[in-house]
């Protein structure tokens, strides 16, 4: 082992770490180690005089590794690395100690932490002399796009890229784009045709040649990692009972815009969904409304409507989370029925009225302005619907603990209108597996940072938008569908991948091939090659979570940055006392 | 058993005034700002919702509208503009309505076309009644005395037919309402006596309406007017009435001043034309107070018909004393042909108020002493019925 020249740097960090620890007495004994060519203390390492100190001790003293005793390398890693870079260091030749979360922060006796603190620099000192240089790769960024689903999500994402120059392939199970929204009449709270918004993404889409669309596919495998993912889209509608060749395609990202289904409103049993005649779901409503026709089922005009809201939303027993969209939807039935029939009695019994977003409060009191009767029900008591009496002028009686009178009532209705909220699709945890992201316990696909990531997952290159992560409105999914396609396109525009230096490799010389890895791997980075019966780990994908490592029994696998060496060597470190 | 609701009843409200009840999302404001709801007694956001669900039941039951007395607090700070004090108004025609055996109230609330008609005919058929009477039976130029057009004898059967008449209508009505508002609610227990018990509550409200004044004392800035005007008016119709019924040959017998008895017709005129130029002033500037800012049909109607019995009446007696017989004459008979439908009109509309406020402050005191009883008796809470 050639000896080394260590510059090590002890943080004062203002006097977050001096207060505690005895930086000076830390530095004396440290710089009595071996291969310690000098020891510093400075008042705050991270800024840029500290930084240029590195790059002039570097430079002057020829130092060749570098120890930084400060706070967690969370913090500044990155910092000291780029100042190793500037003095023309490799930047792996780094190591920091944290002598601020780990000591000055947790620790009440001066003594005890200073001890702690010389520990954990010498054990810095010692690991940091197995460092080896690393070089980051790049790998190429395909240009083109798989897009999952053709919703308004999807549609959207796809003739974003599209329109920006890039290869789209937009995959749609059912045979016709559109989606849920297709199913919709008018939208809340402008009541603008949601037809018009999407024929005329359906127009563009087909005459855009970037766009490959697939009708009646599907997605069955995905293989790759970002910028060089390989899909095969089959068909699964056929209605010519040929068998078709799977599609093999090529691209860089996938954006997932799976959407959701409708809560099956008869699991509800007191609503009497599926025995009751006229109790239907907002989306049956939605049908009779595109058809003209609001009618009961013996063809009469009904004059008592009422609408139940949060139907399998917000209860204990189906679904938790709200929906979202069905309080406007459900005002804007209001204006449906009573501009269809102004004769007619529209009453609205909900839980809680969310009128959240932009333009929907001033929906809400147009709405109440018509005279809707709104009603309020407790969360676990919800109303129950029977049949009317042969005196009654109506169809049904639906009786409610109506919260804001205080009585038990009874609403006469001819027509029940079920809010039924959105549920994820039965198949979303096939697709969460296909292309390796997570689902919650709704079956919802999850972010990788609900609030700073609200599009991206935790497998790079693959990104959600729309109701396939939470129930949603338009505005906000196209939102999701653009911000998707924005990160997409950032990527494209950057050309290249960089892929961090730390990852794991295999051993193909020690590796049996017993393909353990392959299934332990969090991130599916590692695959198997069935011509050299080994197994192969893909950088790209792989995070350096040191699994794989861990469980190799043959221990063929090498945490590049983490090897044994350096571990047993900081390890050692911080037990010479 | 539950309650159940009428959507439609909303949509009748509409003509009584209740016009924005529906913008209520019941915060309670309203009733927290109210100086005359009470532990027992809550309004106006629980009426505002039994109006907006339609439990018709328990609004023909409810006192609450009769225990407001309108000063337009609630109105005025109600985030929703939802009007929860033209509503209580509104509540109250409604009630009215619902009183009234004939129906007429009910048809003069939802049509103004049918009320200025009726109005208008009885106006003309008396008229033509008297001119006929007097055409064939006196002379125009004779006012009081033998072969008088319009003898006062005659004035006064008419009077007192007219009298109890109305008298009949209005009994039979506060019958009606006390069979809605106490008898009929069986869930709370009334012992006799308490009808005794608290009987002063009727003369008391009657002549102080005290609760009125209360409304203002709220206030930042008290506006004790509209309280001391409308007593004025009050006053001012009860002293006419009974000179009116008992006195009216005194009255008309001329063309001296006979001051025993004219010095109350004239404290009556004064107290009239101070409250009538002063309604009238309000209701058109539509500022001053807020419960002028709103007016029904039938209340424009009520001070219009007011405003020419004022003038006729004070024009008609300066006629008769200045030595004027036939012009005294011809204005007596527009007087008569505006007085004739303006009673007649009384237990039908507004001016039903003189009986019912202190029935209902009776009625209400009545049934806040059995809640409480029956309360303590018990040792639970009774809610209220409505």
């Amino acid at each position: 082992m050639k000896k080394c020249k260590t510059g090590v740097y002890i943080c004062m960090c203002g006097t977050n770490i001096a207060k505690m620890v005895d930086v000076e007495g830390v530095k004396d004994q440290v710089s009595t180690l071996p291969d310690v060519a000098l020891a510093r203390t400075y008042k705050y390492m991270c800024s840029n005089p500290g930084q240029e100190i590195i790059v002039q001790d570097i430079k002057e003293h020829k130092l060749d590794r570098i120890v930084v005793a400060a706070c967690s390398p969370r913090m500044h890693e990155r910092t000291f690395r780029r100042a190793l870079s500037t003095a023309g260091l490799n930047p792996y030749l780094l190591e920091m100690a944290n002598i601020r979360e780990q000591c000055s922060w947790v620790h009440e006796d001066q003594a005890t932490a200073t001890e702690k603190a010389k520990a954990l620099t010498r054990a810095a000192i010692n690991r940091v002399k197995f460092h080896e240089p690393l070089e980051s790769m790049s790998v190429d960024m395909s240009s083109s796009t798989l897009v999952i689903g053709g919703g308004i999500a999807g549609m959207t994402a796809a003739l974003e890229l599209a329109e920006a120059g890039h290869f789209v392939y937009l995959v749609e199970k059912a045979d016709h784009l559109g989606g849920n929204l297709a199913r919709v009449d008018l939208t809340a709270p402008y009541l603008d045709s949601a037809r018009d918004l999407i024929v005329e993404r359906i127009t563009r889409i087909r005459n855009n040649p970037r766009i490959e669309v697939h009708l009646g596919s599907r997605v069955t495998g995905v293989k790759g990692y970002i910028g060089n993912f390989e899909g095969s889209v089959e068909l699964v509608n056929r209605l010519d009972n040929i068998l078709r060749k799977p599609v093999e395609i090529k691209i860089g990202s996938i954006i997932v815009c799976t959407g959701y289904k409708e809560f099956d409103a008869a699991r509800i049993t007191h609503y009497g969904y599926g025995k009751l005649p006229n109790v239907i779901t907002s989306f049956e409503f939605e049908k009779m409304i595109r058809a003209g026709r609001i009618e009961t089922k013996q063809g009469k005009t009904p004059q008592y409507i009422s609408i139940i809201h949060c139907v399998g939303s917000r209860s204990q027993e189906f679904h938790s989370y709200c929906s979202r969209v069905c309080c406007m939807t459900a005002l804007k039935y209001a204006h449906e029925l009573k501009s269809a029939n102004p004769d007619s009695y529209i009453s609205d019994i909900y839980i809680d009225m969310h009128a959240f977003g932009k333009g929907h409060e001033e929906f809400y009191n147009r709405t109440s302005e018509a005279k809707t009767l709104f009603l309020m029900y407790a969360k676990n008591d919800k109303p129950v619907i029977r049949k009317a009496g042969p005196k009654d002028d109506c169809e049904m009686l639906i009786e409610v603990n109506e919260k804001l009178s205080g009585e038990v009532i009874e609403i006469p209705a001819d027509m029940v209108i079920l809010m039924v909220g959105m549920e994820a699709r039965e198949d979303s945890a096939e697709v969460a597996r296909l292309v390796n992201i997570s689902a919650d316990k709704d079956g919802w696909f999850m972010e990788s940072h609900p609030k700073l990531e609200p599009v991206a997952t935790t497998t790079d290159g693959i990104y959600i938008a729309g109701t396939c992560v939470a129930p949603k409105d338009i505005p906000d999914t196209v939102a999701q569908a653009r911000a998707a396609a924005a990160r997409v396109l950032a990527k494209i525009a950057k050309g290249k991948i960089d892929v961090d230096a730390v990852y794991a490799e295999v051993n193909e010389d020690l590796c049996a091939g017993c393909r353990l890895c392959n299934v332990l791997c969090p991130y599916s980075a590692i695959e198997f090659d069935e011509e050299k019966k080994r197994s192969h780990v893909i950088s790209a994908l792989c995070k350096a979570c040191g699994t794989c490592v861990s469980s190799c029994p043959s221990a063929a696998i090498k945490g590049r940055h983490f090897t044994d060496q350096q571990i047993f060597a900081e390890i050692e470190g911080v037990l010479a006392l | 058993m539950p309650i159940r609701v009428n959507p439609k009843l909303i949509e009748e409200l509409d003509f009584y005034g209740a016009e924005d009840v529906q913008f209520c999302y019941h915060c309670g404001d309203c009733s927290a700002n109210c100086t005359h709801t009470d532990e027992i007694y809550r309004f106006p956001r629980k009426s505002m919702r039994s109006l907006q669900m339609g439990l018709e039941r328990k609004l023909e039951t409810a006192l609450e509208p009769w225990l407001c007395y309108y000063c337009g607090q609630c109105s005025s700070q109600c985030p929703r503009e939802a009007d929860p004090g033209e509503t209580m108004m509104a509540l109250r025609r409604w009630l009215i309505g619902r009183y009234d055996f004939t129906g007429i109230a009910r048809r003069f609330y939802i049509s103004r076309a049918s009320e200025v008609l009726a109005i208008v005919i009885t106006g003309l058929l008396t008229g033509i009644g008297f001119v006929l009477y007097g055409y064939f039976l006196g002379n125009l130029r004779i006012y009081d005395g033998e072969g008088a057009f319009l003898p006062s004898s005659l004035i006064h059967t008419f009077d007192l037919t007219l009298g109890s008449l109305i008298g009949v209508i209005l009994l039979i009505n506060a019958f009606r309402m006390w069979r809605l508002t106490l008898y009929n609610e069986r869930s709370v227990h009334i012992p006799w006596w308490l009808y005794l018990k608290w009987i002063w509550l009727l003369p008391f409200h009657f002549f102080t309406q005290k609760r009125y004044a209360e409304c203002e004392s709220q206030r930042a800035t008290p506006v004790f007017m509209p309280w001391i005007i409308h007593l004025f008016l009050m006053l001012g119709y009860v002293i006419m009435l009974v000179l009116v019924m008992a006195f009216i040959e005194q009255l008309q017998a001329g063309p001296a001043i006979n001051w025993k008895v004219h010095i109350f017709g004239y404290a009556s005129a004064v107290g009239l034309t101070i409250g009538t130029i002063y309604f009238i002033g309000s209701r058109l500037r539509k500022r001053s107070e807020i419960q002028y800012k709103k007016s029904h049909s039938t209340d424009w109607v009520f001070v219009i018909l007011l405003t020419i019995i004022v003038i006729t009446g004070i024009v008609q007696h300066i006629f008769h004393r200045t030595g004027m017989p036939v012009a005294a004459n011809i204005t007596y008979i527009l007087h008569l042909m505006a007085v004739v439908p303006w009673l007649l009109r009384m237990p039908f509309s507004k001016w039903a108020h003189l009986v019912y406020r202190p029935l209902g402050m009776y009625f209400a005191g009545i049934r806040k002493d059995a809640i409480l009883r029956q309360e303590k008796k018990e040792g639970i809470l009774v809610p209220n019925p409505v």
